[in-house]
This record gives C-alpha cells, sequence and structure tokens, in this order.
C-alpha cells in the first residue's frame, strides 16, 4: 500500500478538519489488529456532557475525557497511569510534608522548632518543584498513554500516545479574512511491534485538529458520537490504516 | 447543583477525585508553607498580627495589620513598638518600649535586654499585664513593627467573632478547588 508523505502542518489557514501524517507504511492486514473505528458503539444510553461553552479550558478537558474514555475500553488500549500517579505522588507527598511541618511548628515552641522547619520547608520546595519539572518537561501536553497486546500469530504489541491541546482564537489583522474558531489539536504517536519489540511492524505519528463547535451544540452538550468517530478516524489513521476523510 | 459535578465524579474514577483534592490540599499546604517560611524569614513566631486594641491610638487602630521582624542580633531601643507575648497569656500585645536594660553580650551569644513597655493610649505602664513579671525578656518579644496596612486586619477580627464566616470561607474555597481543573 503506496503511501505519499504529506508536509507536517502544511494546512494552517483552513477551518475545517485537517491531518497531517508521518508514518512507515504497514503491510496490509491480517497482522493490523482492530482499531476503534471496528468497533460498535457501547449499548445503553449516553451520558450527557454539558460544559460552559465559553471556556476553552472546559472544552479541552471534556475532549480530553472523553478521549480516555473512548481509548480504555477492554477491546481497545489499557491506559498507562505513570503521569498522573507520579504527580499524584509527588503532590500528596508535599502535602503532608507541609502538613507534618505546620504540626511541628504548632506543637514545638518557636526557636526549638527552626531546624526541623527549615528542613520542612526545603523539602517541600524541593518537591514542589521537582513536580512542576515533571509536569512541564516530561508530561506535556499528553493525555493518554495506552498498551494493548493481541495475538494473531504471534503477539503484537502496541504502543499509543496522544497529546492535546487547544489552537485559541486567531484574528487576522485584515478584516476580509475569517477568524478561526477556537480548535482542539490531537497529535498521537503509535509503535507497532512484536513481543519484546524484537520487528517493528508500524510506527506512525498524526496530528489533526477540529473546531470545537463541531462537537458541541450551542448549550454545550457534547456530541459524543461525532467526537468519537473522529478520534477514531485519528487513531486508524496513525495505525497505517484507512486514511482520514477530509471534511468539516 | 451539584449533580453535574458529582456525575463527572463517577465518571471519571478515583484518580481524578483524587487530583482534585489534591488540588485543594496544595492550595492549603502552600499558604501554610509560605507563613512557615516567612516566619523563618524574619525571625518572628508570627510575622502578621492584627491590633486588637485601642490602646496604640492614635498610632494603631483596632483592625490594622502589623508587620513584624525580630532581628536577633539587634538591640530594641525606647520608641520602638514592640508585639509581645506574657507567658501565660496567649493574645500578644502591641505597646512601646519605654525603658531598655542592657546587658552584657559577647560575641555571639544572644542578646541580652530587659524591656519595660508602655501603650501610648494607656495611662500606667504595662507591668500589670505581666503577670507577676518585673520585665520583659527578648524571648517574650515576638517582634518590632515595621510597617502597617490599615483596616484589612477586620477580615480576622471578623472571623474571629463569627466563627460561621471561618468555615464558610474555608468551605467555599474548598468547593472551588474541587470542582475547577487548571
Amino acid at each position: 500500500m503506496a503511501r505519499k508523505k504529506t508536509a507536517n502542518g502544511a494546512a494552517q489557514d483552513i477551518s475545517t478538519a485537517t491531518t497531517s501524517t508521518d508514518s512507515i507504511p504497514s503491510p496490509p492486514s491480517p497482522d493490523r489488529p482492530p482499531g476503534p473505528l471496528s468497533l460498535p458503539p457501547l449499548p445503553g444510553p449516553r451520558e450527557v456532557v454539558k460544559v460552559n461553552n465559553y471556556s476553552t479550558t472546559e472544552l479541552k478537558n471534556a475532549c480530553d475525557d472523553a478521549v480516555k474514555r473512548y481509548l480504555s475500553r477492554p477491546e481497545l488500549f489499557q491506559q498507562n497511569h505513570q503521569h498522573t500517579d507520579v504527580r499524584l505522588a509527588l503532590g500528596w507527598l508535599s502535602v503532608f510534608v507541609a502538613g507534618g511541618t505546620g504540626l511541628y511548628g504548632y506543637k514545638v515552641e518557636f526557636e526549638q522548632s527552626k531546624p526541623v522547619v527549615w528542613v520542612g520547608l526545603i523539602l517541600y520546595m524541593l518537591l514542589t518543584f521537582t513536580q512542576t519539572l515533571y509536569s512541564y518537561f516530561i508530561e506535556g501536553d499528553i493525555v493518554f498513554v495506552g498498551k494493548r497486546k493481541t495475538f494473531s500469530k504471534r503477539i503484537i504489541t502496541e504502543r499509543i500516545t496522544l497529546s492535546s491541546r487547544t489552537i485559541p482564537v486567531s484574528s487576522s489583522s485584515s478584516n476580509s479574512t475569517p477568524i478561526t474558531p477556537p480548535q482542539y489539536s490531537l497529535s498521537l504517536s503509535y509503535v507497532r511491534s512484536t513481543s519484546a519489540n524484537k520487528s517493528l511492524l508500524a510506527k506512525g505519528k498524526t496530528q489533526a485538529r477540529a473546531p470545537y463547535s463541531r462537537f458541541f451544540d450551542a448549550e454545550g452538550g457534547m456530541d459524543g458520537d461525532a467526537f468519537e468517530r473522529w478520534v477514531g478516524e485519528v487513531v486508524e489513521e496513525g495505525m497505517g490504516g484507512l486514511p482520514a476523510s477530509k471534511e468539516s | 447543583m451539584f449533580t453535574e459535578e458529582l456525575k463527572a465524579f463517577r465518571r471519571l474514577g478515583f484518580r481524578h477525585v483524587l487530583l482534585q483534592a489534591l488540588n485543594f490540599a496544595s492550595v492549603i499546604a502552600s499558604g501554610l508553607m509560605i507563613w512557615k517560611g516567612l516566619g523563618l524569614i524574619t525571625n518572628s513566631e508570627s510575622p502578621i498580627v492584627v491590633v486588637l486594641s485601642g490602646s496604640m491610638e492614635p498610632a494603631f487602630y483596632r483592625g490594622d495589620l502589623l508587620f513584624l521582624t525580630n532581628p536577633a542580633a539587634e538591640r530594641y531601643h525606647n520608641g520602638d513598638i514592640t508585639v509581645y507575648k506574657v507567658p501565660g497569656a496567649d493574645i500578644p500585645i502591641v505597646h512601646r518600649v519605654l525603658e531598655t536594660h542592657d546587658g552584657k553580650s559577647r560575641g555571639s551569644s544572644p542578646i541580652v535586654q530587659r524591656l519595660l513597655t508602655k501603650g501610648d493610649n494607656n495611662e500606667v505602664n504595662d507591668i500589670e499585664l505581666y503577670r507577676g513579671l518585673d520585665y520583659l525578656e527578648r524571648k517574650h518579644i515576638v517582634g518590632k513593627v515595621r510597617g502597617f496596612l490599615p483596616y484589612i486586619g477586620y477580615v480576622t477580627i471578623a472571623m474571629n467573632d463569627f466563627p460561621q464566616l471561618k468555615y464558610a470561607l474555608l468551605g467555599g474555597l474548598g468547593l472551588l478547588a474541587l470542582v475547577q481543573r487548571e
């Protein structure tokens, strides 16, 4: 399956959904495990998500949560919680250090307590600093890290990482060109290999963006089906399968 | 009112609840650490105090916020405004130093001073308030006033007189931290 390498970020000024891909072509199935689009939707009514339309933070959080819920279905990827756990561990440890220091300072008289309070304060600052560095450099924009092992002739391991950010409203200086609404940009990196990473089967990096208005109605209710379909397309594209459809 | 938030919590799982609780806890923790750090830097047990009585009028009125430092290597002089705590009393008192009696101190040993204070608006000096002591020592002094902000202390006074206000404020802050996300 010959595949053209499209330039990354080629379509900046289009307000419709755009995709850019950079990947090693994967051999035609049967080696390719099922992608998210091939799964039937979950039975039962979908829980309605309602957010404040005017807050891009809430919009992005709702989309991130939907991505996590969608991709951690049992037939799909198993979520790796390492980033969350590190943040929780460092954060709660610093809270307990602060609490302990405060309690000690409360019980013991001021002059005597000074050395221990100094130690507690320095420890707290170190922990907070480490947590900030970790969040900024190592975690960055990542929202989902997942892994899946499937068995067909041999054990196939897939690893997927998704990061997202909001592309804010951009206004151009001249009044003639339209203003782009806030968009959700999803970047994906995908690796498929045989057990123990002996041979690389497929590798892909995809990036797609879509305006929030595509998934949220005027009251702020989220169209989960449309969003999941879009995410599924991006993931399948990253997996090296069907090309994403380019339409608004 | 909270149904949306509760549904979100159930949907997003236990880790999410822990993260939101961490938001709240770390706000409290950072406030506590800033307070302790300020205390260490100024060498004072309570570097920010509120004036509760009118005994220092017209310099300070009830409700003023005072900023203190307690430099261990400096002597206090007549005219300095100090905050002190008499052992056995839990409320610190803000009065002016009337007399100092300096002891000899060699090298790096702590400064020895005996102090007598009096409030500007009082008729007599503070001997009555010392609960049996004849003078104050440096270890009773919380700090020396370096600056002040008028009226701000009324928030603390209100919260002490109406504890419900304190709990309401804390509760409101907690709620906000729990449902808001970054």
